[in-house]
């Protein structure tokens, strides 16, 4: 196998030329040999070279020939290997192999990666002609590093044909040189083709190549490392491109000229970082694949080969240098490589920019610190880059978003609740007020429309006073003004009758003094009943408790409903009508509760010294508030016990049993607040009732005020005639808007009326509680009015009377008066006198 | 809270300060947090001739600790909102104690 040994063996040199027309064909020269050693007369005429020598020998002497020369013929295998060193280190050279390749693996393992994808491309590509049975098994890396040996091996099955008529200049080149003469051999070489490449070439080819690699192989086993991979890379691209064989020669001659003259060539630099390099390599090899270019542009780039000599520092572990000498030919660096590049390029700066002149080193030196800069920032940039895929991504992102609303959720749902809890006032009050928000845990939009429903809806609160009272006061207003317009477009042929009878009225002036005695009778017995009403204190604080109770409750309630579940349908499932279900038993309770605290079931003892507790809550200004708060949660039935309650107990609640005012003793400041509040807290509730209550209602209502209260002292107060009002108005209006009435109905109404018109009409001259110039008297006109549309002809003569003086004077002060306040006045007068068929103008 | 949660609700009203110390400052709230510690823009003494130092005075901050009472215009006021939100803290107070 080795060449030494074949040498050491056959010291003729014309058996091996004869023999052995390549160098490859080694298994020829043992051919040779072993020709040489069986049949040697076949060979060589035996005689012709005989010299007679032998005929001198002194047999006797050969005793010992076999102790020097071994027994048999002169064989390889026979003679003794022991000077063999060549032979020797061949058969560990698989070892030293190995060891180099564990040596490179271990200096530089991220090299190592890159090549091997590379590397089995020329198993593929590459390694078919070359193919023996025995390297298939072996690893791709291996079989490249031993990619010398099988060429040897199968020079015999590919070069015989084209090697046989080949000149004889190779075949003497063939024969064992010198390092330093296959040097000089290799550098003229490379001169040839730079200079002169031609058709000659491709012939030299095949010698050319052996010689490189057996030159080349013999630095190997002294260990040059880096020049296994350039075999490895290369490779493929022979393969690939057959017309960059010719660069590739140039490449592999590099290594070895490299060693005398630094810089000789551009190529040669890549073998010795053959996994950076490999793309920039290939890239280089792409211009030169057209050989009629190659030579000229190697020729072109010498001038600058030194500076890239440079660059391409073989302690270099980047291709960086090339860009920059070459970024005209090849544009920028692709990115790929940039990360592991960085460090190498710092550790080989210094010595290689000793080599650059001023300009270059700084152009350099200024290109490199950008190219690092940005190298590094993309490099922190991508430092994790790949590490998920987009669905782990997505995945992250969908928690994220989950948690996110989750926590706005929870946010909102306990943000509003604890700010209602601890920051009630402010929360309700900026929700009412419009109060900048201040806070992002504004109450949720239930809770607003709660507490905006509560104060402005239907049965208003009394918070907005002024206008809450005008509003009742308006629709009561109105309700009377329809019921007069409806009156009036009815009876209009009687009321020309009536209007005639004017004059007659003012005749049957001599019933007046009747109502004197009525009112005396009416005031004995309104003062026992006030004298107990005094409640005790403990009374009094019975019922601020109860209040505070009913208070606690209606919160707890309106809580409670802020808590309201989503509205429920058949398809909602089973857990949320539990909680609907559950809602809706609390709110039970709770009304429940309600309903008992408001002590409205406590039965009536009309002989009790202490007032009904219901009746005492009333007398009390939270306990009023708290009515249309109450209204609120009850049903209508309900509704209706409390209405009941408070008629009844009409002439027992403070504010109309102590609200009697005469232009005598008018009506102390605290008593007109209450009545105020009264009328703006608990009337509305009231009027709201009564106002869609049928006749039946309104009549029982009529007829219990009839019989339970003292009627002079309701007629007399604001409230009782306010709440009398109500209830005829009403009446009025179910009997003009629905004419097929029940008839049994009406009578009974009509005879309610009767009774009360006569209870009323001695108090007549007494409604007003000021004087001429008080103008709070909009509610006694209105009364009257109310009276006066359901009046018969007779009773309506009988009003007039009652309240003529009041008219008179009326209308002559309000001529006195500014004409705002005049006509203010006079409307509310003819609000009556039209009700009766009259109008202020016949008076003026 | 629940003065805290009143004052609040006077942010941007006009009121008076009355401080321990008898000086009495009338001026715009601009804010006021948990320890009922005042922010007053616009702030004048009602007698300058009494505390003429703080005639120079536009923005003041004041301590409420110092402040003995806060004079307000009534019309702000809810006051059964504020009889509601009492019975509530007294409420809360009443469950704490338990």
């Amino acid at each position: 196998m080795s060449f030494f040994g074949f040498d050491a063996t056959l010291p003729k040199d014309g058996g091996h030329a004869a023999n052995a027309p390549g160098f490859g064909q080694t298994p020829d020269a043992f051919a040779g040999l072993g020709g040489g050693a069986l049949d040697d007369g076949d060979a060589i005429d035996f005689e012709e070279t005989y010299d007679g020598l032998g005929d001198r020998l002194d047999e006797t002497d050969d005793a010992f020939n076999d102790d020097t020369f071994g027994s048999g013929p002169a064989t390889q295998q026979a003679v003794g290997r022991d000077f063999d060193f060549a032979g020797q280190t061949s058969k560990i050279a698989d070892t030293m192999h190995e060891e180099q390749m564990l040596y490179q693996a271990r200096q530089a393992p991220p090299k190592r990666q890159p090549p091997i994808p590379q590397a089995s491309k020329p198993a593929r590509t590459g390694y078919e002609s070359y193919h023996n049975p025995e390297y298939i098994p072996q690893l791709e890396a291996r079989a490249d590093i031993w990619g010398l040996k099988p060429k040897q091996n199968d020079a015999p099955l590919r070069q015989p044909e084209p090697v046989a008529p080949a000149p004889a200049a190779p075949v003497a080149a063939r024969k064992m040189m010198s390092l330093d003469e296959v040097e000089a051999m290799m550098r003229s070489h490379t001169m040839q083709e730079s200079f002169a490449p031609g058709p000659a070439q491709p012939f030299q080819l095949p010698a050319m190549q052996q010689q490189q690699e057996l030159a080349y192989n013999q630095p190997q086993y002294p260990g040059t490392p880096p020049q296994y991979a350039p075999q490895i890379l290369q490779r493929p691209q022979q393969q690939a491109h057959p017309g960059a064989r010719q660069t590739q020669q140039h490449q592999q001659q590099q290594p070895q000229v490299h060693v005398e003259l630094p810089g000789h060539s551009v190529q040669a630099q890549p073998s010795h970082a053959p996994t950076i390099l490999q793309r920039p390599r290939s890239n280089q090899s792409d211009p030169h694949s057209q050989p009629r270019q190659a030579a000229q542009q190697q020729a072109n780039q010498r001038p600058s080969s030194q500076p890239r000599q440079i660059l391409q520092n073989p302690n270099r572990l980047s291709g960086h240098g090339q860009p920059i000498a070459q970024q005209g030919q090849r544009g920028p660096l692709p990115g790929h490589n940039r990360g592991p590049s960085f460090p190498g390029m710092v550790i080989t700066h210094p010595e290689q920019l000793l080599h650059l002149s001023e300009e270059e080193r700084v152009a350099f030196l200024e290109e490199d610190a950008k190219r690092a800069k940005r190298n590094h920032k993309i490099a922190m940039l991508s430092k994790d880059n790949g590490l998920m895929t987009p669905q782990d991504k997505n995945f992250i992102t969908r928690i994220q978003l989950q948690q996110l609303m989750a926590a706005t959720g929870n946010l909102e749902d306990q943000g509003s609740e604890a700010a209602l809890a601890e920051d009630f006032y402010f929360q309700v009050f900026s929700q009412i007020r419009g109060a900048p928000r201040q806070t992002p845990h504004q109450p949720a939009n239930q809770f607003a429309q709660t507490y905006l429903f509560q104060n402005n809806g239907r049965f208003g609160q009394g918070r907005r006073q002024g206008r809450g009272g005008d509003n009742h006061m308006q629709r009561m207003e109105q309700q009377v003004q329809r019921a007069v317009e409806a009156a009036k477009a009815k009876p209009k042929s009687k009321q020309l009758v009536i209007e005639g009878s004017l004059g007659k009225i003012s005749f049957s002036n001599s019933k007046t003094p009747r109502p004197l005695l009525n009112i005396k009778r009416g005031d004995t017995g309104d003062k026992p009943q006030t004298k107990p009403h005094k409640s005790s204190i403990a009374d009094r604080k019975e019922a601020l408790r109860n209040i505070e109770k009913v208070y606690i409750i209606l919160m707890h309630l309106e809580d409670h409903e802020r808590a309201l579940p989503p509205p429920i349908n058949e398809n909602s499932d089973p857990e949320e009508i539990q909680r609907h279900m559950e809602w809706r038993s609390k709110v039970e309770a709770l009304h429940k509760k309600l309903w008992e605290g408001i002590k409205i079931m406590e039965p009536i003892n009309p002989h009790a010294s202490s007032p009904h507790p219901f009746i005492a809550m009333l007398s009390h200004g939270k306990g009023k508030k708290a009515i249309p708060r109450i209204f609120r949660h009850i049903d209508d039935q309900e509704r209706l016990t409390v209405v009941t309650m408070i008629v009844v107990h009409l002439d027992n609640l403070a504010v109309v049993s102590h609200a009697l005012a005469s232009p005598d003793e008018p009506m102390s400041a605290a008593m007109r607040e209450e009545v105020a509040l009264f009328s703006q807290t608990v009337m509305p509730p009231l009027f709201g009732l009564i106002s869609e209550s049928p006749l039946s209602n309104v009549v029982g209502l009529v007829g219990l005020v009839l019989a339970r209260t003292n009627l002079h002292v309701v007629a007399r107060s604001q409230i009782g005639m306010s709440l009398l009002t109500i209830l005829i108005s009403r009446a009025e209006l179910l009997k003009e808007s629905t004419p097929d009435i029940n008839i049994v109905d009406w009578e009974h109404w009509t005879e309610q009326y009767n009774q009360l018109f006569n209870s009323v009409e001695p108090v007549l001259p007494l409604l007003f509680p000021g004087s001429v110039n008080d103008t709070d008297d909009m509610y006694v006109w209105q009364f009257l009015a109310a009276m006066g549309v359901g009046a018969s002809p007779e009773q309506q003569q009988r009003l007039v009377i009652g309240v003529k003086d009041r008219v008179m004077e009326t209308v002559t002060v309000s001529k006195v008066l500014p004409p705002e306040m005049a006509s203010a006045r006079l409307a509310n007068v003819n609000l009556f006198m039209r009700a009766i068929g009259l109008d202020v103008e016949l008076l003026g | 809270m629940l003065f805290f949660s009143f004052f609040k609700t006077l942010v941007e009203h006009e009121i008076t300060v009355e401080l321990k110390n008898e000086v009495c400052i009338r001026g715009t709230l601009k804010s006021v947090d948990q320890y009922l510690n005042i922010k007053l823009d616009n702030a004048t003494t009602t007698d300058e001739s009494r505390w003429p130092h703080l005639i120079a005075c536009k923005d003041m901050f004041i301590r409420g600790s110092v402040v003995r009472y806060v004079h307000l215009p009534p019309g702000i006021v809810d006051t059964n909102l504020l009889e509601d939100a009492t019975r509530r803290e007294a409420e809360a107070a009443k469950a704490k104690a338990k």
